[in-house]
């Protein structure tokens, strides 16, 4: 009995946590780290409070808990090796996580942010301007600070306070303008969380704005044949020489629209005539490109409206239907393929399209045909039928009237 | 009302009736509405024996692309067809063992998965059975 009592007291003293006890009593930001922890990944692996702030929790007066173990809250210029002092520690973060990075600061180091609190900027954003202090989720999590779907929206707390931002010279617009772009479309409508965010293309820990030459790697990463096709092209060698960045060029950065065709050919949206003179030959193949490709575009449209008309009349098409898949294919094929800027491949490659689209309008054209003759048909048995029955009918009057008489 | 014109009107009335009746259908012919695509469920998609190992075959699922590859290892697999970036049409390249969207270059592993490459989805994985000398392809339910 004594012994059970002396355990159950020796437990309950060990699992005290006075720092709980007392800020839990507690109001505002002195109470909010007991709420918040209850979240935090970190209390989810076991640790507490003294893991990090350092004291002795077990003990009730704040004074004793507060002992020379006691870190406290640390300045913002000690954040980076302060969570790094775990982080970075390999033998220490395999027990909790073998897979988890442990070169994170060794990273911040070289970014942009690193960089600047190096020379003691202290303003640029530390470990808990993007996870937070006390309620840290990791990455995967939904509600984490640095889950994709929420990053945009982390990295603008900074980067799209003007006042804050004052003094740094870069833009503050990235937010509105990536809310607009195609990514922004397919991760926060599709909720599509490979479309890249802030950090895909600027690096996370590393954060820093891609150079001019490296843009197209790290556009690369999602559009490896965009890229190789470009890199491939006549555009390549001017576009170092001029120091244009690649694929920023034509698409933008962080407002990059949905591409369409209108940026091709030398209309009032296309990108080429941004460089190229009216009389030049580049001028000439961009407007013929754009040429090839909407006759190409039209031919398509016009096999799919006949097999969708033949399709409503009851005829049979899903033959021809399936083969213009690859025709699509191939348009979509060809639409990547602009990258390249040659004429000729551009060409070929249409060329082999449009055999498949001449086959298919010609199936098209006869299961319409087909579609005629039967309708033809039917209304002329119909007819038939019809003169028939009056034919009946006024047999039988004739009759009729013979019996009567 | 008089017997004799009960019986016209019901006879009147019944022949309108009949001639709506055959008519309707003869219109619905000539002047079709838009019909919905009949949904294919399942399909023969090859004969046992036509695919060796390490090989594909694109067949017709519907009005759609599926595309059937026997593994290097023997396994039968099917999927869609149709890359879940823009809809071209995937083929299996069986030097590296991988399915790839040609337009593009999203690359996906024989489970379906996005390897790498612009897709944002993992391809449309189907049923994959043998009956007789029939492989028999089936969307999953």
């Amino acid at each position: 009995m004594i012994l059970a009592i002396f355990i159950s007291h020796h437990a309950l003293f060990a699992q005290r946590n006075s720092c709980i006890e007392c800020h839990q009593e507690l109001e505002d930001e002195l109470l909010a780290p007991v709420e918040t922890f209850q979240l935090d990944i970190h209390q989810q692996f076991g640790l507490s409070c003294v893991d990090c702030h350092g004291g002795n929790a077990s003990e009730e007066d704040m004074d004793l808990a507060k002992d020379e173990s006691f870190k406290g809250i640390p300045k913002r210029s000690q954040i980076p090796d302060f969570c790094a002092s775990c982080h970075s520690d390999s033998s220490y973060m395999r027990h909790y996580n073998p897979s988890l990075r442990v070169d994170q600061l060794a990273i911040y180091w070289t970014s942009e942010h690193g960089q600047l609190f190096k020379k003691k900027d202290t303003r640029v954003a530390v470990c808990t301007d993007c996870h937070g202090t006390h309620g840290i989720q990791a990455a995967t999590h939904p509600k984490s600070w640095t889950f994709p779907w929420n990053i945009p929206q982390t990295c603008s707390r900074c980067h799209s306070d003007k006042e804050y931002m004052k003094g740094y010279k870069i833009p503050t617009n990235q937010w509105e303008e990536y809310k607009e772009s195609v990514h922004a479309h397919a991760l926060f409508e599709k909720k599509d969380l490979s479309a890249p965010v802030c950090n895909d293309c600027h690096g996370n820990h590393g954060a820093s704005p891609p150079e001019v030459t490296s843009i197209a790697y790290v556009c690369h990463q999602c559009h490896p044949s965009a890229g190789e096709l470009f890199s491939q092209s006549p555009h390549k060698k001017a576009y170092d020489e001029m120091g244009i960045s690649e694929c920023e060029a034509c698409h933008g950065n962080h407002k990059i629209l949905p591409p369409s065709d209108e940026m091709l050919g030398t209309g009032e949206r296309a990108v080429c005539i941004q460089c190229h003179e009216p009389d030049s030959e580049p001028y000439q193949i961009a407007s013929r490109i754009k040429e090839k490709l909407d006759e190409f575009i039209e031919k398509i449209r016009h096999a799919e409206n006949l097999l969708e008309r033949a399709d409503r009349q009851g005829v049979e098409v899903s033959e021809p239907k399936f083969r213009l898949t690859e025709a699509n294919t191939a348009l979509i094929f060809v639409r990547n393929l602009t990258h390249s800027f040659s004429l000729v491949e551009i060409e070929e490659k249409i060329e082999e399209g449009e055999k498949i689209v001449v086959e298919v309008t010609e199936a098209g054209e006869n299961a319409l045909r087909e579609a005629r003759f039967r309708k033809t048909g039917l209304i002329i048995a119909t007819l038939f039928i019809f003169l028939l029955a009056i034919a009946l009918f006024l047999k039988i009057k004739q009759i009729d009237r013979k019996t009567s008489t | 009302m008089k017997r004799r014109n009960f019986i016209n009107y019901f006879l009147g009335g019944s022949l309108v009736g009949t001639i709506i009746a055959f008519l309707y259908p003869i219109i619905s012919f000539i002047l079709p509405t838009k019909q919905t695509e009949a949904v294919i469920k399942k399909i023969t998609a090859a004969k046992l024996g036509e695919l060796a190992p390490n090989m594909s075959k694109i067949f017709k699922f519907g009005t759609s692309p599926g595309i059937l590859i026997n593994t290097p290892d023997g396994e039968l697999r099917a999927f869609s067809a149709i890359c879940t970036h823009l809809t071209c049409t995937i083929i299996y390249e069986s030097d590296t063992g991988t399915i790839l969207c040609p337009c593009h270059n999203g690359r996906f592993d024989l489970s379906g998965n996005v390897v790498s490459g612009p897709p944002p989805a993992p391809l449309e994985s189907y049923n994959v059975e043998i009956s007789g000398d029939d492989i028999i392809v089936s969307k999953k339910a």
